[in-house]
């Protein structure tokens, strides 16, 4: 069982809700989606874990079980090329859950055109392995959702 | 041995749109599939996992490989699959 923190404070508002039919439809795995509060601050790792992957825009932290979670840092915000993004660990790295990992701003994604929605994924998870843990607002850090 | 060795054309590389719909064509094939760089240690195609840790940009060449009924056309569907740009 993992539990996996809300890598971002704002409204948790479930990936159905995603504006991009990759995540909104489940191809990339289950999850949910946080509609981040409009400030400037830093995106957490959501999970106990070693970096598996940085970008960014998004990054892929791999529990010692094996359980990877995905975090998206808005939505195709691959397009701006790291600008207004900064990176704080580096590949192979272990992190604890909690601790900030990309420092960022929602308010610059959404002036570039683009949704600052956070899509969190549990990559290869079944759906039913998943509970929610919370709804509407949340704060960096907090629960999210429960992974058996 | 069927494969091919593709230039990934997508914007984003094997990311994304592009990683998603890539694995859930793979998976749904009842034979197994692997992705590689060139001259690389090939990876679970079907994972989505191992396709975003592999971590293909824009431009690289890959390596898809399948063995077994069908493979022929799962390849091609791979392969057409990142030579969208």
């Amino acid at each position: 069982m993992t539990t996996v923190l809300a890598p971002v404070a704002g409204f948790v508002i479930g990936l159905a809700a995603v504006p991009d039919p990759v995540f909104s439809g489940g191809l990339v795995g289950p999850g949910t989606a946080v509609d981040p509060r409009r400030t400037a601050g830093e995106a957490l790792a959501p999970l106990d874990g070693t970096v598996l992957k940085i970008h960014p825009h998004a990054y892929v932290i791999v529990g010692v079980d094996g359980r990877a979670v995905l975090v998206h840092l808005g939505i195709d915000t691959v397009r701006l090329r790291g600008e207004g993004f900064g990176v704080l660990v580096r590949e192979g790295q272990a992190v604890t859950a909690g601790r900030p990992v990309v420092v960022w701003d929602p308010v610059a994604v959404a002036g570039a055109g683009l949704s600052p929605v956070c899509p969190v994924v549990a990559l290869e998870a079944r759906p039913e392995a998943l509970r929610p843990l919370a709804a509407g607002p949340v704060l960096a850090g907090e629960e999210l959702f429960r992974w058996d | 041995m069927p494969e091919r060795k593709v230039i990934v054309e997508s914007e984003v590389g094997l990311h994304a749109r592009p990683a998603a719909t890539f694995v859930q064509t793979a998976a749904k094939a009842p034979i197994d599939v692997t992705v590689a760089r060139p001259g690389g240690t090939p990876v679970n195609a079907k994972s989505i996992l191992s396709i975003l840790a592999l971590d293909v940009r824009n431009g690289e060449t890959i390596v898809i490989h399948a063995e077994g009924e069908d493979a022929d056309r799962l390849l091609d569907d791979l392969a057409a699959i990142v030579s969208v740009p």
